[in-house]
């Protein structure tokens, strides 16, 4: 296990000097000021704007603070989404496709060692962004909007980590199966397009991954049904895992595939 | 001497393809072993099986008489066009190659060190590879496959890509290393086959055409001949119709054939200064690896 220590310094130096540990965050941040800002000041920022007449300004909508929390989670559920796969997609892929993979293979590393140290800095990174985006939303909300109670709040964002974690293990065990394109393609299709028909499908079952971010945001409104929650975390982490040996698998058998 | 490196029926199939086809071949230790042969000829798919990437269609490798090793242990690799990680600085690379390969820190520090300054990278070790030229690459790849002394070096085209002074400086580096390793390198420049070779592999679609020492290979394909120059080419004429022997004549030299060990050199010598022509020189020659590859890579 000391190549893992050795590849994961590797990782984490081209994660710092690529800035992807300091705009991957900060995009996270962006829409966790961003969501209570344009939900609190919506009402001036028309009104600035004009037009509108006034019969429309009083039925305006008021947000509870949970709604804010589930809305910023809403954006990241789609444009966080989009930046962890297309920001991650090619992290094994791109190392067979230009060759710099070759000298790591010849060495006598172990492709867990590999895919852990990949997974761990990705992991790290994006759960970074994400807690820091969530915090930040939390604050101006609380500020704008009135409390959150911390216990809904940290039942919520924990929860949400699990599928944070499930997302960045697809991205990672699809870019040691595929190349770079069908790695993002699979990705996009297995994150947001199943999401979508979990959603509309998904009466049926109760017990999915993708329903994890649907339970996370129970916990602000009340909290979802412990049976149905705690199987679907561990068929959740169960499948973390399985993705995991099937990451691994993949990056020793498309080994013979990086460029010489 | 025992074989460090043993190949048996050694096969790579792309599809209908058969990309190396059945080699055999042993490397012993300390030697230095060239692999020829035009493009395309198997050499970039044979080291990158030995080298562990690739896994043989059919056949086996066994290292030091163990045929299921994990080669990665043993081995330096370079590729034909090393890539690496443009972010890291020289140092990091080398020192995470050297830990990686199982060194401790402290040494694999040293290491990297030392062998930078070895491949004439010492003002280089803290500027990022990203912005290293070819030939710079080239002697950093070098230095990656033997930081952590390994007992047998892999390298593909390790001079191809070089000017000649380069060529020179990694040729003049790999000499030196003949002492402490067994070396097996594939290149199409014959003259540096020709330079450090205790075998020659001939590859040519797959297939190992020929193979055993430089001598062996020569004494093969040699042919052995006389060339004798003259001030004009009517003395070339003239000597053609003295002399006891049949000489092709080619402007103002000739060509004397002595596949069959005759004639001696005294005798044509001798015959020459009884001539009385004027004779500017007279040499044997036996026929370069240029036209000895040309021979075999062209056999039907």
């Amino acid at each position: 296990m000391r190549d893992l220590v050795i590849l994961f310094q590797k990782e984490w130096r081209e994660n710092t000097r690529n800035f992807k540990i300091l705009w991957i965050p900060l995009i996270f941040i962006f829409f966790g000021v961003s969501e209570p800002l344009t939900s609190y000041y919506l009402p001036q920022i028309l009104e600035s704007v004009g037009n509108i007449p006034e019969e429309a300004m009083v039925g305006f909508p008021e947000f509870t603070p949970s709604q804010i929390l589930m809305a910023t989670m809403g954006q990241y559920q789609f444009i966080g989404m989009l930046v962890l796969i297309l920001g991650f997609t090619g992290t094994i892929s791109r190392e067979r496709k230009n060759g710099t993979g070759t000298l790591l293979y010849v060495r006598p590393i172990s492709y867990l060692s590999y895919f852990l140290s990949k997974w761990k800095v990705v992991s790290i990174i994006a759960l970074t962004g994400v807690w820091l985006g969530l915090l930040t939303s939390w604050y101006y909300t609380g500020q704008l909007f009135g409390p959150v109670p911390a216990g809904d709040f940290f039942a919520f964002a924990g929860t949400y980590s699990v599928w944070i974690l499930f997302v960045v293990t697809i991205v990672l065990a699809m870019s040691a199966w595929l190349p770079t394109g069908g790695a993002a393609g699979l990705s996009l299709a297995l994150i947001l397009f199943v999401q979508i028909v979990d959603s509309l499908l998904g009466t049926y079952w109760t017990v999915s991954p993708w329903k994890i971010a649907t339970y996370a945001t129970q916990w602000l409104t009340g909290s979802p049904d412990t049976s149905d929650f705690w199987w679907s975390i561990s068929v959740t982490i169960v499948a973390i895992v399985v993705l995991i040996v099937f990451g691994v698998w993949m990056s020793k058998r498309n080994a013979s595939k990086t460029k010489v | 001497m025992s074989a460090i490196l043993e190949a048996t029926q050694l096969t790579k199939i792309y599809g209908a393809e058969r990309a190396v086809n059945q080699l055999n071949f042993v490397l012993e230790e300390g030697t230095s072993t060239a692999l020829i042969g035009p493009n395309g000829a198997g050499k970039t798919t044979t080291i990158s099986m030995l080298a562990g990437l690739l896994k043989p269609t059919e056949g086996s490798i066994s290292l030091n008489g163990e045929p299921r090793a994990d080669v990665r242990e043993f081995i330096g690799f370079l590729p034909q066009y090393p890539q690496f990680f443009s972010w890291l600085t020289a140092l990091e690379f080398m020192e995470m190659a050297a830990k990686l390969s199982g060194m401790d820190a402290r040494s694999a520090k040293l290491e990297a060190q030392k062998t930078l300054e070895f491949v004439g990278l010492g003002e280089a070790l803290k500027k990022k590879t990203g912005t290293f030229s070819g030939g710079m690459k080239q002697r950093l790849g070098l230095a990656q496959a033997i930081v952590h002394k390994p007992k047998l070096l892999l390298l593909d085209e390790p001079v191809s890509a070089l000017d000649p002074v380069g060529r020179r400086e990694i040729m003049n580096l790999l000499k030196s290393l003949q002492q402490e390793m067994t070396i097996l390198y594939s290149t199409h420049i014959l003259n540096d086959a020709e330079e450090m070779t205790d075998q020659l592999l001939f590859l040519r679609k797959g297939q190992l055409v020929e193979q055993g020492s430089i001598g062996d290979v020569r004494a093969k394909y040699d042919q052995p001949r006389y060339r004798v120059e003259f001030g004009r080419p009517e003395d070339a004429q003239t000597f053609a119709h003295q002399a006891p022997w049949a000489m092709q004549v080619e402007g103002t030299s000739g060509i004397i054939d002595m596949t069959n060990g005759l004639p001696m050199m005294n005798d044509v010598l001798r015959s020459l200064a009884e001539s009385g022509l004027d004779v500017r020189k007279a040499e044997r020659q036996t026929a370069s690896l240029e036209e000895i590859f040309m021979k075999v890579a062209g056999q039907a």
